[in-house]
């Protein structure tokens, strides 16, 4: 491998770390283990190593930077604004240029064929039911056998489906599109065109791929309505598509692109009233690193929350519950650690219910035996509930 | 010889990883790499293997296997030390306390918590809000850095312009000498008799031995507080209005001082609303009783306005916090100007205030560099961030240059070459110019009474030849320190 500039980040990017260290307690593996090389100092300090000194990629390097989350937490705590998630996505597409990246990633290539992952999903439903996977351990929910069929109401909005989420919490789709709807808006469905948005290849390393997906999401939600999405992960990555494919048309694209939340806040009047059972129900509420600490657009799920129920924050300075994406699969020792305290933090917080606006944690959390649901989830039912006592009142 | 060097090393390992199981001794290039630095200007520290004890034992352990093999002992908190004082230089083993980090136990009605040293400043405090208590000394980097850390330099903070700084709420610390034995210096009662080691120990930066735990004092929340942002068209006016407040005989909790280039770098980090227009703001806090807290606090604006000052008052809990936020982001925020920073922590009479500052902008001037200013105006403490790309040819020089000028100055005025990062590396040459051979001297036999082999922590704070003996074998910085 060439020594000099083998990493390809941007010089400007790599030097611009003073190594103050406030970022360390802002990161999970840094809180978690202690250690400077699982921190986003000691990663930085690592991959000017190989870059700027011309070291050699060896094991310790690869697990400083695949031990790494890629939450970004780092980011919004760090007063000179170090890049880090784009120095990171540079090092891991080295590596995955090297193949020096873990051989299961390259498994994200089936995101994107629909038809290939719902099969897939069928049948490793099957042998679920069949108790022949350890679910729990390789980060599994409890896949659906069948699923219903969502259909378009209108094209006022998109709403972004995705892959795997679409495979597996489809449920969850219906849930957020009939609170959308309830807005008194039409919601439109990209099909299977827009299958993927490509951001476990991109944390990957599969740069390639992920434009490819990208340019294929792009194409499949044309026009100039709101794209919505549920998802905070796949949010995250669709408004940054505009960095990742470097087009006008994809800055354009990822301008229309919104957090469902964050289009609802703005628009709580036109969504029915709470009813009389109203914030009965206490939720703490989780924010997921791409809302919060990317999208940065994590307040407005407790905005649209509070008006059916009582939101609770976390006192944890919106620590990574450890899930990211594959993480919790690929790393499953320290993403059980990183989840100790946010069980912790939910405990603290003495709500039963946990809202998660990423399928990612969703499944992470429940399979240490929390209950969390959508937040849309949540109001979806209050909503319920207050058009049956309407109709009830009615009669 | 090479190969010799190597076995010794690899025995070295074994007996570490006797006390340590081998995934908490790290000896990867990388690895050890990383840990060549801390938050100073230094990069290419060595460190020999890097070790994480969980107790007391442990550390023991590591020190005992160290010392059979001749190698010197760094002990590290968080890394966040601004002098170099956990850059470790010729191999030696590395002690990173960060996963000793639990609070043993508290005790609110006597306001004493003792905690393992890798607990992280701010992480005590908040453990601490249901008794309504906290730890009064809050560096700028309390987010992340040790209480260890803390003990090691003596560390102040804002809010110990009224209280303190750390050596008035260390009440006792238990130690691992270099011998491998524990001892307890002080006492968590605040009545240990004889000398005072404690006092001897803290601010010591790893010289004398290794903080396993720590006794701390607690400190009331104040019922009340109330944080003014003063902002001014000159620093001379900023830097009068401090000594105007404090002749009032006011102290306020804090009183900081940031000037225009630090206040556009926290802005656009924080918004919390610092004035842009401004040429300096001076952040006053009062706390107290009710009364007490809205008479200075108005006393407070009077003295400011008097003076030219334009004042705002933080409305709620959410605005004090986003002002203190940018204090304490100041330094971390300059990479949005320039990627190096070399930090001085001189401390002046507050009433020569105004001329150093002015000072201090003719000695940058002079040497074509650019510099930020973000202190404690309250105890005089400065800290001139002198701004530089080591990318730039022969800036490091004209660095140091302006450096060695802005201490001189400082000193001059009667001032004193460390308010609270610690001497470490990066001081160690200036100490000559503030203390006489025989203070050094004198500083030499005691570390040596703890430590006669000078092996904790060697090549930090006294300069060669500080001692009669002379057995400092680490005369010059290493090559590439420096970076």
């Amino acid at each position: 491998m060439n020594a000099k500039a083998s990493l390809g980040i941007d010089p400007e990017e790599l030097a611009s770390c003073v190594a103050c260290g406030l970022c360390l307690p802002h990161c999970p593996t840094f809180r978690v283990t202690g250690e400077e090389w699982a921190s986003p100092r000691g990663r930085i300090s690592a991959m000017r190593q190989i870059q700027d000194q011309g070291a050699a990629i060896d094991q310790a390097f690869l697990s400083s930077m695949d031990s790494c989350v890629q939450c970004r937490g780092c980011e919004p705590a760090c007063p000179s604004g170090v890049p880090f998630g784009s120095m990171m996505e540079a090092t891991q597409a080295a590596l995955a240029r090297e193949r020096r990246i873990d051989w299961r990633r390259w498994g994200f290539r089936v995101l994107g064929y629909r038809r290939l992952l719902n099969l897939l999903s069928r049948v490793l439903a099957v042998v679920q039911r069949l108790r022949l996977v350890p679910s729990k351990r390789l980060g599994l929910p409890k896949i659906p056998l069948r699923q219903d069929r969502l259909r378009a109401s209108g094209d006022d909005v998109w709403l972004f489906t995705g892959c795997v989420m679409d495979a597996w919490q489809r449920s969850t789709h219906a849930a957020v599109k009939r609170v959308v709807e309830s807005a008194g808006v039409g919601v439109a469905l990209p099909g299977s065109g827009a299958a993927c948005c490509g951001a476990l290849s991109l944390h990957a390393g599969l740069e390639d791929h992920a434009r490819a997906l990208a340019a294929r999401t792009m194409g499949a939600l044309a026009g100039s309505a709101p794209i919505l999405v549920d998802s905070s992960g796949c949010g995250a990555v669709l408004k940054e598509y505009g960095m990742l494919v470097g087009t006008a048309e994809a800055e354009e694209f990822s301008e229309r692109v919104m957090d469902v939340h964050e289009w609802l806040a703005t628009r709580l009047d036109m969504l029915p009233p709470a009813g009389e059972q109203d914030q009965e129900a206490t939720v703490a509420v989780h924010d997921p690193c791409h809302l919060r600490h990317v999208q940065r657009a994590h307040q407005s799920v407790a905005e649209v929350l509070a008006r059916y129920a009582t939101a609770v924050a976390l006192d944890d300075d919106g620590l990574c519950c450890g899930a990211g994406g594959a993480y919790a699969a690929m790393q499953p020792e320290l993403a059980a650690s990183i989840r100790e305290r946010k069980l912790e933090a939910i405990g603290r917080s003495g709500a039963d219910i946990v809202a998660s606006a990423n399928p990612g944690c969703t499944i992470h959390l429940a399979n240490a035996g929390v209950t969390v649901l959508h937040p849309l989830e949540i109001v979806d039912e209050m909503l319920g509930e207050i058009l049956d006592q309407a109709a009830d009142d009615d009669r | 010889m090479k190969l010799l060097k190597a076995s010794r090393r690899d025995s070295l390992l074994r007996d570490l990883r006797r006390v340590l199981p081998p995934d908490r001794v790290r000896v990867a290039p990388l690895e050890r790499s990383i840990m060549g630095r801390d938050a100073s200007i230094f990069e290419g520290g060595q460190a020999g293997p890097v070790c994480f004890p969980i107790s007391t034992e442990e550390v023991q352990g590591c020190v005992d296997a160290a010392r059979r093999h001749g190698r010197a002992v760094v002990p590290r908190g968080a890394g966040t030390g601004l002098a170099g004082g956990a850059v470790p230089l010729e191999e030696p083993v590395v002690v990173v306390t960060t996963k000793m980090n639990r609070l043993l136990s508290v005790d609110a009605d006597q306001a004493v918590a003792w905690v393992q040293p890798g607990m992280i400043n701010l992480d005590l405090s908040r453990a601490l809000a249901p008794y309504g208590l906290h730890f009064a000394p809050d560096p700028s980097s309390q987010q992340v850095c040790s209480l260890g850390g803390n003990v090691g330099t003596n560390a102040g903070g804002p809010h110990c312009l009224a209280l303190g700084v750390t050596s008035a709420h260390v009440l006792a610390v238990e130690v691992v000498l270099m011998s491998g034995e524990a001892v307890v210096l002080g006492d968590p009662d605040g009545c240990a008799p004889g000398l005072d080691l404690r006092g001897a120990y803290v601010g010591s930066e790893g010289m004398l031995g290794i903080t396993t735990a720590i006794a701390v004092r607690l400190t009331p929340n104040p019922p009340a507080v109330q944080t003014l942002l003063l902002a001014f068209d000159s620093v001379d006016e900023a830097a009068q209005t401090v000594s105007a407040v404090i002749a009032d005989g006011i102290v306020p909790a804090a009183i900081e001082m940031m000037d225009k280039n630090i206040i556009w770098a926290v802005e656009n980090f924080v918004g919390a609303g610092f004035p842009l227009d401004a040429a300096a703001v001076v952040i006053v806090e009062v706390d107290g009783l009710p009364g007490g807290v809205a008479a200075e606090a108005d006393r407070v604006a009077e003295l400011a306005l008097e003076r030219g000052g334009r004042v705002r008052r933080a409305a709620d809990d959410h605005e004090r916090a986003l002002i203190w936020k940018g204090r304490k982001s100041a330094f971390g925020a300059i990479a949005q100007i320039k990627p190096n920073y070399y930090l001085h922590d001189t401390v002046v009479p507050r009433t020569r205030l105004a001329e150093v500052m002015s000072r201090v902008y003719e000695i940058v001037e002079e040497h074509d560099l650019q510099v930020m200013n973000v202190f404690h105006a309250g105890d005089g403490n400065l800290h001139p961030l002198l701004l530089y790309d080591r990318r730039e040819p022969g800036t490091l020089e004209r660095v140091h240059a302006a450096g060695s000028a802005i201490i001189e100055a400082s000193l001059a005025v009667g001032g004193v070459l460390s308010g609270e990062h610690g001497i470490g590396i990066e001081k160690r040459d200036f100490m000559p110019l503030m203390f006489s051979e025989a203070d050094l001297d004198a500083q030499a036999r005691l570390r040596r009474a703890f430590d006669p082999d000078e092996m904790a922590n060697p090549g930090k704070v006294l300069p060669t030849g500080a001692s009669c003996a002379d057995v400092n074998t680490l005369g010059k910085i290493p090559e590439g320190v420096w970076g």
